[in-house]
């Protein structure tokens, strides 16, 4: 069942096109995965998911619905984000984190929510992490409290921009361990990342995104193996090349 | 006669008026208080009109800003106390205040610190980073929400140290009420010294007023530390 449908969609700031005629669906319990150079409209294109970017032209549907006839906030807490700089709330725990939603969107009472976010910071594997501050933590558990966050709010799809980029190289393996989990349990999840070995076994579909076009789409076997494009073959290979 | 610095028996005046001085003290705490309170109560959504607000309201509250800090504090205070149509209100006994000039001079205090406090606040609301209104945002809070609880805790927590030195600035500022002749402490002072004879004491009953402030600052700015420390989030202030 289709769960997101970008149709036609064009963004520019100023004079520069960012995004252009960019038009994808996504079903259910999909792995989108996104890649591409930068200043490609990667991070542009999740933004226009969840509103934080407006598009210029084009729609986008969630769930058979206009996101833009949609409440914005409603879309939001349908459409959760992780971000690359994790932005976890500084002033609050991991728990406060979590709970922030839960209360002030949700209006879950205080105990519940603090159940519920007990629960969650538990799936990220970070249960025993719940009183500590941001400024506490390692990048790999705060954005792992970022997963969390995003989880507790029951969306139905997330946006991760490059959730690993920021990340030491020993920190990357429990985050990517944990969206590996999400993408097992069914989590519909749109991805940007340049982390290959996730995209190849836990992508249902990979996209290349060039100058705001997208160049080419397909199952990962595809594009790896016999992609159409020159342009996507070199960029993988430069991407596997890195790793 | 030649007034003799520092003799002993002007410090025996000194001490033998304590009471007289510590009623000007009293005065002097309450009207840092409430000038405090009032910049507080005025400068914080002043600030947060400054970063949040639009067209008008924002141009008045940035205009009067410019010009509070603009203008000498003993001008605010004779202005605001002649130039205000404040009823006659009486006199507090025993600490002998004028509460028209009282008013006059928290007004004043009040007002000028409120337009120090709101660059405070609204310099801390601008150093916290895009990112946290946008994660706010993500999960489905509304700007007023974002606003309420991601950046104004931040926001005040980062403008202590701001607020701690406005306090001791408005602490001290408290003396030029002297100017429209309310009794707290610096005028408390000058009436000591000026009753006849007690010429020779001008500098002794000044360095104890001095004495007075420092104590009343030193201990404050060292309570506001503590709670500083206590009520402190790690990596709050980066
Ligand atoms: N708010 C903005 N205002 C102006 N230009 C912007 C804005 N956001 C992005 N851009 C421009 O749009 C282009 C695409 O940016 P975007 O962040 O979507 O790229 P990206 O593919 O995510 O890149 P990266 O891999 O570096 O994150 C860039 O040229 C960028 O400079
Ligand atoms: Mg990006």
């Amino acid at each position: 069942m289709t769960l997101l449908r970008v149709e036609h969609v064009d963004k520019s700031y100023g004079d520069e096109e960012v995004l252009h005629d960019v038009s994808f669906e996504m079903q259910r319990q999909d792995v989108e995965v996104i890649v591409g150079p930068s200043g490609s409209g990667k991070s542009t294109l999740l933004r226009c998911v969840n509103r934080l970017t407006e598009i210029d032209d084009g729609a986008i549907y969630l769930d058979g619905e206009e996101i833009h006839a949609l409440d914005e906030n409603e879309l939001r807490r349908r459409v959760g984000m992780v971000f690359q700089d994790f932005n976890l709330f500084a002033h609050r725990t991991a728990r406060g984190n979590v709970t922030l939603g839960l209360r002030q969107v949700l209006g879950m009472p205080r105990e519940e929510a603090e159940a519920t976010a007990d629960d969650y910071l538990e799936r990220v594997g970070l249960a025993d992490q719940a009183e500590s501050y941001p400024a506490e933590l390692s990048g790999g558990q705060q954005q792992r409290v970022g997963i969390a966050r995003a989880l507790a709010m029951e969306p139905e799809l997330i946006l991760f921009d490059e959730p690993t980029s920021a990340l030491d190289p020993e920190l990357i393996g429990e985050v990517l361990s944990v969206m590996r989990d999400l993408a097992d349990e069914g989590t519909t999840m749109l991805c940007v990342t340049h982390e290959m070995g996730f995209a190849r076994s836990a992508a249902s579909r990979i996209t290349f995104l060039d100058d705001g076009r997208i160049v080419e789409r397909g199952p990962p076997e595809t594009l790896f193996e016999d992609p159409e494009h020159e342009r996507t073959r070199a960029f993988l290979g430069e991407l596997a090349g890195i790793q | 006669m030649d007034p003799v610095l520092l003799q002993a028996s002007d410090w025996q005046f000194v001490l033998e008026n304590w009471q007289f001085l510590l009623l000007g003290t009293v005065v002097t705490v309450l009207l840092t208080a409430t000038s405090l309170g009032l910049g507080f109560l005025t400068g914080f959504p002043a600030g947060a009109i400054e970063v949040y607000g639009s067209g008008r309201l924002q141009a008045a509250v940035s205009t009067a800003g410019v010009v509070l800090r603009g203008t000498p504090i003993v001008v605010l205070i004779v202005l605001f106390f002649f130039g205000l149509p404040l009823p006659r209100l009486g006199t507090v006994p025993l600490l002998e205040v004028d509460l028209k000039a009282f008013v006059a001079a928290t007004l004043a205090l009040g007002l000028r610190s409120a337009a120090y406090q709101a660059q405070v606040f609204r310099g801390a609301i601008q150093s916290i980073g895009e990112g946290q209104m946008e994660a706010a945002r993500s999960i489905g809070m509304s700007e007023r929400q974002a606003i309420q609880h991601v950046i104004f805790p931040q926001a005040i927590r980062r403008s202590i140290p701001g607020f701690q030195n406005e306090f001791t600035i408005v602490l001290k500022d408290t003396s030029v009420a002297f100017a429209i002749g309310l009794a707290e402490l610096l005028t408390r002072a000058e009436q000591l010294y000026l009753q006849p004879g007690r010429d020779t004491a001008v500098m002794e009953v000044l360095i104890a007023i001095s004495a007075v402030y420092f104590v009343l600052t030193f201990t404050t700015n060292r309570t506001l530390d503590y709670l500083n420390e206590v009520y402190a989030v790690p990596g709050g202030n980066e």
